[in-house]
């Protein structure tokens, strides 16, 4: 089974006996695939962790401002 | 064991223990895949017939296979949603359905790539498989508008959850559909132990191993989403506000 | 379980089993509008209405395949193994169209009883075999055919 690589040189990888468009297009597009999803998920995560920060430090100093004009 | 179910629809409960687990499956799943992918381009011996193409297969295979898995899945929180009223099972649902729509398209692009030079054709409409499947793109990007469309995003749920369980049906059609009519499309593959077999474990091990691959990136993939659910639809939450400020 | 919540699981049961039931009864009165093609003893039974266009699929009959030298052309038996119909196509044949595998042509029948074919798709069956494992079966006598599941319909 896993007893031979199939190609004796880097060019007969690449050609992959006359279907090196279709076996490597489909390949690339799987990798496309699993990148974006695992990628984009993790973009989206920072991009809400900073916008929530902002707002909670933004309704902070909210707070912080009103809280002593409603002491007095 | 009700307990056990209760605690599973709080939301913090599933962040804490995903964030305990996506290592794990993370690792596990890179391990597979580049196992997968270089037993697919290296190792795999030509078929007979189709040469090096039928590497396409083993792709297409694990990704369309576990395609099926996503209108059960919805359907399962759907019902959930519907019945229980579970948070956590509509987040769920909800970052389900892209994805499904995503592996949905790779089906459909991949065996078209392979039809293109073994079939001699990219598409077929008569085909009861290759449009069942086509179908099921379609279902996804509708359980997708629908969610947008409505504003209510408790109808929204509802909505979604109904249209995913009547959804499941389509599955079976898709499964079934080479067994039951005449199709273009080849049936699935019989694993068989048996030395005779045609199908040898050089093809269906590297298969079963890029099937447990491609499931694994479906849990990291929708547990990262649903996380990002959990931090939005939670963040009056103080153990978010928490985790917020911790960044 | 709570009463309501009982009702609503009693619902979604309701609703889940009537669509199956409407699209199983859809999908078998469409049945046979849905094959994508017929085989050469549907259409010896008389199954294919006279229909100008339709589709036809088999296997490739062994040692019928006849090329032109000088055109496209090319004539071939397709079969079941129960009946034979020949067909005559011009155009390229796609890469997996070889003899004792399967395919499907679109055309119509002519006066003659020959398919003309305007196009021709070669159809996989489930197995894949190594160069290797194909000569060990063909050596100890089984041929891919035996496992087909064309010659099965």
């Amino acid at each position: 089974m896993l007893d031979v690589i199939q190609f004796s040189s880097f060019s007969e990888f690449l050609h992959m006996g006359g279907y090196a468009f279709n076996v490597w297009s489909v390949y690339g597009l799987f990798a496309v695939f699993i990148m974006a999803n695992l990628f984009l998920p993790l973009r989206k995560k920072q991009q809400i962790l900073k916008e929530q920060k902002r707002r909670l430090l933004f309704s902070e100093a909210a707070d912080d401002a009103q809280a002593p004009a409603g002491d007095k | 064991m009700w307990l056990w179910f209760a605690k599973l629809g709080s939301p913090k409960w599933f962040y804490e223990l995903s964030s305990k687990w996506l290592p794990w499956l993370v690792g596990a799943m890179a391990i597979l895949l580049s196992v997968g992918v270089i037993w697919g381009l290296l190792f795999l011996p030509p078929d007979y017939q189709q040469g090096y193409s039928s590497r396409i297969l083993i792709v297409h295979v694990a990704v369309a296979g576990t395609s099926l898995a996503f209108f059960p899945l919805m359907a399962v929180a759907g019902t959930i949603t519907l019945v229980w009223r579970m948070k956590l099972a509509d987040m769920v649902a909800k970052n389900a359905a892209p994805l499904g729509a995503w592996f949905s398209f790779i089906t459909l692009a991949t065996g078209s790539i392979w039809g293109s030079v073994s079939w001699g054709t990219w598409w077929e409409w008569t085909d009861s498989r290759l449009v069942s499947m086509l179908f099921q793109f379609f279902l996804l990007l509708g359980v997708i508008s629908l969610r947008s469309a409505l504003e209510d995003s408790d109808k929204a749920a509802k909505a979604c959850a109904l249209l995913s369980i009547v959804g499941c049906i389509n599955v079976v059609i898709i499964k079934y559909s080479v067994e039951w009519w005449n199709t273009l499309h080849q049936p699935s593959s019989p694993v068989s132990l048996s030395p005779d077999s045609p199908n040898g474990p050089e093809f269906w091990i590297a298969t079963g191993i890029m099937i447990l691959a491609v499931y694994l990136f479906l849990a990291v993939s929708l547990i990262l989403a649903t996380r990002n659910e959990i931090l939005v639809r939670e963040r009056q939450a103080q153990w978010v506000q928490d985790l917020v400020r911790q960044e | 379980m709570r009463p309501h919540r009982k009702k609503r699981l009693a619902i979604i049961a309701f609703i889940a089993l009537s669509m199956s039931a409407a699209a199983g009864l859809t999908m078998f009165a469409l049945s046979q509008n849905i094959n994508m093609f017929y085989s050469p003893t549907q259409i010896a039974n008389g199954e294919v209405a006279n229909d100008l266009h339709f589709r036809i699929g088999g296997m490739v009959k062994a040692g019928s395949v006849e090329k032109s030298q000088d055109s496209l052309k090319v004539n071939f038996v397709t079969t079941d193994f129960v009946n034979d119909v020949p067909i005559q196509y011009e155009g390229i044949l796609p890469d997996l169209f070889r003899e004792g595998q399967g395919v499907v042509a679109e055309g119509a029948l002519s006066a003659q009883g020959i398919f003309v074919a305007t196009k021709v798709l070669a159809k996989h069956d489930e197995n894949y075999m190594s160069p290797e494992v194909k000569a060990a079966m063909e050596a100890a006598g089984a041929s891919p055919q035996n496992h087909s599941g064309l010659s099965e319909q």
